[in-house]
């Protein structure tokens, strides 16, 4: 017994010891700095800390080591499996050698870059089954990140900090009641000392919102909600009460601009998704871009892409960034190719129009006009007959992120070339249930030939420079590199390498599963270019076999 | 006591108005015996967009069948409507027809489409086939055998036709074997692969991507090939099924068949067949 207890004694020693040592030594600074987030994607490769890369949202590396030439030499390093249903709808993040990442199911996970290997799992209890209204997977779309926490939302809409070094909860914010039809599957943007959210739901007839809350506290600094109330401006382009179960969800990250003091978010569709007459009116500000400022939540601009929408294209693609010359003026632009069938180039100064040109087969309407709103065709209204349209519900593209590169101002997008016959019908609402007032069903037969592409796109015209055709339409997001090299995927299971400037494919592998609504990212370990593919329920990284490794031992 | 049964009853049955009226009510937890929804003119205009939508790709536009089964004869052959909403719940394990668990699907959804098919569904069974079952059999024993199982029978170019009794109404197998369905069925298209030495492997398309191809060829060898290997890879208009018109097959035999065909209803109805090896 007292040898037990002079034992105990010195291992209670030991351990003061320890933490004497690290308290010489003083606690490492946080790993991401607010200036960090501004700086972005840098040349080193040692980061890649939100959704989209930078504030840009132009998921373009600038690493060239993996080029066109070598791209063929690719080799596996490693593979990570969830051992979890569901599949990565996710944008992984990485710092110091190690991942972050969230998956389906409310888990998540910090992975050691090197081997693959977990670091440690975080799990949050779903609700019982039945319970959750979630609409289109039990998914999620990637962390936040500043100082030594990360930001993720939840199915339950919840938002949580997670201490980066152990998973553990730090802070646990609720959004919105769950059972009342709302969920949260959004990468959260983190922008000075604020996290911003969105919710999902617009088929469950909520009433939307994108939230900013203190990174510290979890605290809500300010909520806008996408559909006006009473009094305020845009209400009355909702007839009666249908604002209040209009939807006009948030599920896509938006993107930053640190000198306008805006952020840019695509609004989702306006509820019931179908049906014309339970919602008479524009129906502000669904299927639009919004320009918040980012320290009040106030709606600087907007811009609507499909007024008083009848098909569920709700405008939840990811928006971009970039400084172009169109007509010899230097214009700061945001460039979202739409759901609806056309591509957009705004003036991100003023919500203004530059270019809206369809880059695929549309026949809803004839063109934008200049002022702004699409030249409607008649005869595509749904009904309970139905009615033939193009693009099709899943729409020209949707939420898989797409990529820019500025060097050759040139917009990478998996395009989809399907129509649909439209279906409408009257639905009262019921709290929590389904709310879509009809449905869309994919066109199929001899003449309805339903395929996909990853076009690229010039956005001062709108004009195509290329594209690769794939069997079926992809649902894969994009990633390019400086080296001139766009990364994808088909439906079909293959990770594509093409070359940038022309579209030619240069490498491809079947990874079993599709790269469903992520790209790739990429970064340094080692001295060695990785490109990290998330593919159904795996993480694979690929890097150049012949390179030595040179490994960083700090 | 007698007047509190009788008002409960009252109750109960204005509840049950009620419930008829209004499409939108919670159903009770304990499942309905009967559809509360049927004939409901909104949950039918419903039923029907959600039919269409997500049933029509497998059973058809006209609940006769394309992939999956004909469903327009479930009433007629007995099936209650607590048994198709669980079908519909809990999908056929081993068959391609899907689970549609909540909350994506609710039991309101179910009793919607199932309210729609009801319209669509005739009161009465189809009448007995006027063919020769017996005779039937030995027609497929010299035309189908080659490419259609039936039980442990049969080749594999073909779709498997032990159930094609209960998943087939009897006009749409005539039409598929007089040659008049546009269809083939997802894994059964024809494809011609020429080598580069000009050889042909004809076959069926069991798989696809943008770099390969996977074929059963006629002489049911599975293999996959490279498109890049090579000349060509076609596919072909025409199924691989013959088309069996009157010259061929006299509408009596076409009878005789279809008999046969009808009684085919899964392991049992094959066993007898199995026993004739």
């Amino acid at each position: 017994m007292r040898r037990w207890c002079v034992r105990g004694a010195l291992v209670v020693l030991g351990a003061a010891a320890l933490v004497a040592t690290v308290a010489a030594q003083g606690a490492p600074p946080p790993l991401v700095s607010a200036q960090e987030l501004l700086d972005g994607l840098k040349a080193d490769g040692s980061r890649w800390l939100m959704f989209g890369g930078n504030y840009t949202n132009q998921r373009h590396s600038p690493l060239t080591q993996i080029t066109p030439a070598n791209v063929s030499r690719l080799v596996p390093q490693w593979v990570f499996q969830t051992d979890t249903p569901g599949r990565f709808e996710s944008t992984p993040l990485v710092r110091d050698n190690v991942l972050y990442v969230t998956g389906p199911l409310n888990v998540a996970w910090a992975i050691d870059a090197r081997t693959g290997r977990e670091i440690w799992r975080y799990k949050r209890e779903l609700p019982p089954t039945g319970s959750l209204t979630a609409c289109c997977g039990l998914v999620n779309r990637g962390f936040g990140v500043l100082g030594d926490r990360l930001f993720m939302t939840t199915l339950d809409a919840h938002l949580l900090a997670l201490d980066m070094k152990t998973g553990a909860v730090v802070w646990d914010a609720t959004l919105e009641d769950f059972s009342q039809g709302y969920a949260a599957t959004i990468a959260p943007l983190v922008v000075k000392d604020k996290v911003i959210v969105g919710v999902a739901g617009g088929e469950y007839g909520i009433r939307g919102f994108i939230d900013a809350y203190d990174a510290k506290t979890g605290k809500r600094a300010w909520r806008f909600y996408t559909i006006p109330g009473p009094g305020e401006r845009g209400n009355d382009t909702w007839a009666g009460d249908s604002w209040q179960r209009g939807g006009a969800s948030i599920w896509v990250t938006g993107a930053y601009d640190p000198e306008l003091n805006l952020a840019y978010y695509g609004i989702g569709n306006p509820g019931p998704d179908y049906h014309s007459e339970s919602r008479k009116g524009d129906n502000l500000y669904s299927d639009s871009l919004v320009a918040l400022d980012v320290d009040t939540g106030t709606l600087r601009w907007h811009y609507q892409f499909t007024p008083h929408d009848l098909h569920d294209w709700d405008a939840t693609q990811v928006p971009i960034l970039a400084d172009l010359t169109i007509a010899g003026q230097p214009r700061k632009v945001v460039m979202l190719a739409n759901r609806n069938g056309f591509f957009y180039t705004l003036d991100r100064t003023n919500g203004k129009l530059i270019v809206g040109k369809p880059y695929v087969v549309t026949t809803w309407a004839k063109e934008i006009g200049s002022d702004g709103r699409p030249v409607i065709l008649p005869g595509y209204v749904p009904d309970e007959k139905g009615s033939l349209t193009c693009p099709d519900v899943t729409g020209a593209t949707n939420f898989w992120p797409p990529s820019y590169d500025p060097s050759q101002h040139l917009f990478f997008v998996n395009a989809r070339e399907v129509c649909a016959t439209y279906y409408a019908w009257k639905q009262e609402y019921v709290p929590g249930e389904r709310y879509t007032g009809g449905a869309g069903q994919r066109a199929t037969g001899p003449d309805m030939r339903a395929f996909g592409a990853l076009r690229a796109i010039d956005p001062a015209t709108g004009e195509r420079r290329w594209e690769f055709q794939y069997i079926s339409p992809s649902t894969a997001g994009v990633l390019t590199t400086a080296s001139g090299l766009v990364f994808s995927g088909d439906a079909e299971g293959n990770f594509l390498a093409l070359d940038s400037h022309a579209g030619k494919l240069l490498w491809r592998f079947q990874m079993g599963s599709a790269l469903h609504g992520t790209s790739p990212i990429t970064y340094m370990l080692d001295g060695r270019q990785q490109i990290l593919v998330p593919a159904g329920g795996t993480l694979t990284a690929w890097a150049l076999g012949d390179v030595p490794r040179v490994p960083s031992t700090r | 006591m007698k007047w509190m049964s009788l008002a409960l009853v009252v109750l109960a049955l204005a509840a049950a108005d009620v419930l008829a009226q209004d499409v939108y009510l919670k159903i009770p937890a304990d499942r309905p015996t009967k559809n509360p929804l049927e004939g409901n003119a909104e949950a039918i205009t419903a039923g029907m967009g959600a039919y269409r939508v997500r049933c029509a790709d497998c059973h058809g536009m006209d609940a006769r069948g394309i992939r999956g089964p004909d469903i327009t004869q479930v009433w007629a052959r007995g099936r209650t409507d607590p048994a198709l909403f669980s079908t519909v719940r809990n999908g056929v394990p081993n068959t391609e027809m899907p689970a549609h668990p909540a909350p994506r699907t609710s039991d309101l959804d179910i009793w919607r489409i199932l309210a729609y098919l009801k319209t669509i569904a005739p009161a009465t069974a189809e009448g007995p086939s006027p063919g020769n079952a017996g005779v039937g059999e030995n027609l497929f024993a010299t035309n189908c055998v080659a490419c259609h199982r039936v039980g442990d029978r049969g080749g594999h170019l073909g779709p498997d036709l032990s159930r094609i009794g209960v998943a087939r109404a009897r006009a749409a197998m005539a039409k598929q074997i007089r040659g008049n369905m546009a269809d083939v069925r997802t894994g059964f298209q024809p494809v011609t692969l020429t080598t580069p030495n000009g050889q042909e492997i004809r076959g069926v398309k069991k798989n696809e991507d943008l770099f390969s191809v996977q074929v059963m060829d006629t002489r049911e060898r599975i293999q996959g090939y490279l498109r890049e290997d090579m000349k060509s890879v076609n596919d072909e208009k025409k199924s691989v099924m013959p088309v069996f018109g009157p010259d061929k097959l006299t509408d009596a035999q076409l009878d005789d068949l279809l008999a046969y065909l009808e009684s085919l209803k899964g392991n049992d109805a094959a066993a007898p067949a199995a026993d004739k090896r």
